[in-house]
């Protein structure tokens, strides 16, 4: 059994993988997972997994990676870059080897270059969350719905212009204000991650998109970068989960070394 | 070249000049003043970040550059530091409101332009209206760069032992380097770190990072990017801008030397610069550093496009600590050169 632990901004991911590669997934919110379950030791923090996982669970290795491991050091784990955990994860979950990855997540958005299955090139948001998860939620409270309701919309996109997340609320209301239906609101917040993220994307382009990190879920997003950039849009099964299953792969070929 | 005790009777203000960034100091040093280089000064105060925020509550807004901002405040707090260089041409733009802000409170400004194309007639009535300026003449400003010059070959040894015998930190390469912009405002006591350095430095075993970087950009406005580097096996061997302010060439016309110095001029001739070190030095990845809201993160498509290396971009802003981000890039960096 091996376990894989990405410490997110918003949550922390954790996948268990058997000697057959079985997955079994589990999600905490990060505050919750570092208040109740974490104590510093030495200046690395202890986590009590057995508390969090099923009964009788004894990983032979742990590999962590995440926004976290910068100021976490986890006990008794490994820790990798995070670009290498998502890398590793897409691949593993999607067969794939030739690639652009995509992970939006809850603070940062990476895109990576994959070729024969190694990392090639990168690129990250830098100093400014306005391309994340978070502003998705954030514009949904604007727009008093869900974010599987915000999710469904990418036609008709009203046009947001700031670039700050935070101003950009102020512009959303006055959209609202403007009398634009919920649909054409919703699209205007989607199609802005998009605008964020196209430079990155167009930089390191593959005809294959693979999409991964909690803003995965948004089908609107995949309909609007697979019509935009007319590329295959290839979202794995669990795609927040794409960083903690990179671990998970991590693990298992250092032990098998 | 021991100018303590020596008053500025030349007509400019204060014996203590500051500078904005590399300027002929040796115009500076012939007239018996002390160059001050405000961004070191800046950036190895205690509170660097404390500086900054000065500047902000005096009005600095905070999408601009923190190192004007601390310049600024550099210049606020040192009061014996009334006279200073600053080069209009060749850094920043922003550097000219700093002026104003400056003279505003009454320091004495003295403008230097080194011009966009290198035109060395316009270069040299630059020297000459400092040399004006400071009331000096050829003669002694040719003496003040030979006793310089002995300093900068010392210099150009401990890069040399960088790349090539692989002795010496990226830290310590970036700050022999860096303090050539000034010579810390007394050559004499700088020269003896330097053969104190040298000395140590004979005998020790070669370093045994297996990375070789190449740092290119403004010098980082964080302290700890070397260390963390080589905690994790990558090392700096080519700092760009750094031995720049060593005029690392060989020729004794002061013209031409401020001539060939590469970081005031376009990005195109800086990169005929990099693209021969980097291969000579023979590093496997670049990093390019440029601070937040500079002009010269718009240089960056041009770096990517010529430059045929894996390149990282950073992004520094506040002094003096690497933020979380930028060490996972690095981290990603370095994993991806492995």
């Amino acid at each position: 059994m091996y376990c894989g632990i990405d410490l997110g901004s918003r949550n922390v991911k954790i996948a268990l993988m058997d000697e057959k590669g079985r997955l079994e997934f589990f999600k905490f919110d990060t505050i919750a997972f570092y208040r109740e379950h974490g104590c510093l030791e030495e200046g690395r923090l202890a986590v009590d997994l057995s508390a969090l996982l099923p009964a009788g669970t004894k990983p032979r290795t742990v590999v962590s990676t995440g926004y976290g491991r910068q100021t976490v050091a986890l006990k008794g784990a490994r820790v990798i870059p995070e670009i290498k955990a998502h890398v590793l994860g897409a691949v593993h979950l999607t067969g794939l080897s030739d690639f652009t990855l995509l992970d939006l997540g809850g603070q940062d958005s990476k895109v990576a270059l994959v070729r024969d299955g190694r990392l090639m090139d990168f690129q990250t948001n830098d100093k400014c969350a306005a391309s994340t998860g978070r502003y998705l939620e954030n514009m949904a409270a604007v727009l008093n719905i869900s974010l599987d309701e915000l999710s469904r919309h990418h036609q008709n996109p009203v046009d947001l212009t700031s670039t700050c997340a935070i101003f950009g609320e102020t512009e959303l209301i006055g959209k609202v204000v403007e009398g634009h239906p919920i649909s054409s609101l919703a699209a205007g917040v989607n199609y802005t991650i998009f605008k964020r993220i196209r430079p990155m994307l167009l930089r390191l382009f593959s005809d294959t998109l693979v999409f991964t990190g909690g803003v995965a879920q948004n089908a609107a997003l995949r309909e609007i970068l697979a019509r935009e950039l007319g590329v295959r849009v290839v979202v794995p099964e669990h795609p927040q989960y794409t960083g903690a299953v990179g671990c998970c792969v991590e693990a298992k070929m250092g032990s098998e070394k | 070249m021991d100018n303590r005790g020596i008053q500025a009777d030349n007509g400019v203000r204060s014996r203590r000049v500051g500078i904005t960034t590399t300027v002929p100091v040796e115009v500076i040093y012939a007239a018996g003043c002390i160059p001050v280089d405000l961004n070191n000064v800046f950036i190895t105060d205690p509170d660097p970040g404390g500086l900054v925020e000065e500047a902000e509550l005096a009005g600095y807004p905070r999408n601009v550059c923190a190192w004007i901002k601390g310049l600024y405040s550099t210049v606020l707090r040192h009061q014996d530091i009334r006279t200073l260089v600053a080069v209009t041409q060749g850094d920043c733009s922003n550097t000219h409101a700093l002026m104003e802000t400056l003279e505003l409170i009454g320091v004495e400004v003295i403008p230097f332009a080194y011009p966009f194309d290198r035109d060395r007639d316009l270069l040299a009535l630059q020297i000459e209206k400092l040399i004006d300026r400071f009331g000096v003449d050829w003669v002694a400003v040719n003496r003040a760069r030979e006793r310089l010059d002995q300093i900068r070959r010392k210099v150009w040894e401990i890069d040399r032992l960088t790349w090539q015998e692989n002795l010496v930190s990226g830290w310590d390469n970036h700050l022999f380097q860096v303090n050539c912009s000034d010579f810390k405002g007394n050559p004499d006591a700088f020269e003896q770190e330097v053969d104190d350095f040298l000395a140590r430095l004979a005998g020790a075993q070669p370093r045994r990072e297996k990375i070789r970087l190449a740092y290119i950009g403004v010098p980082p406005i964080m302290d700890d990017l070397y260390d963390y580097l080589e905690e994790r096996g990558a090392r700096v061997v080519y700092n760009e801008t750094q031995r720049q302010f060593t005029l690392p060439f060989e020729t004794e016309d002061l013209v031409e030397r401020y001539r060939l110095y590469s970081y005031p001029y376009g990005i195109f001739y800086r990169l005929e610069d990099i693209t021969r070190e980097v291969e000579r030095r023979k590093v496997h990845g670049v990093i390019h550093y440029a601070q937040s809201f500079c002009f010269r993160q718009i240089e960056d498509l041009i770096v990517r496009q010529r430059l045929k290396l894996p390149i990282l971009t950073l992004e520094g802003d506040k002094p003096n600590r690497l933020d979380a981000r930028t060490r996972m890039r690095l981290d990603a960096f370095i994993e991806m050169l492995q």
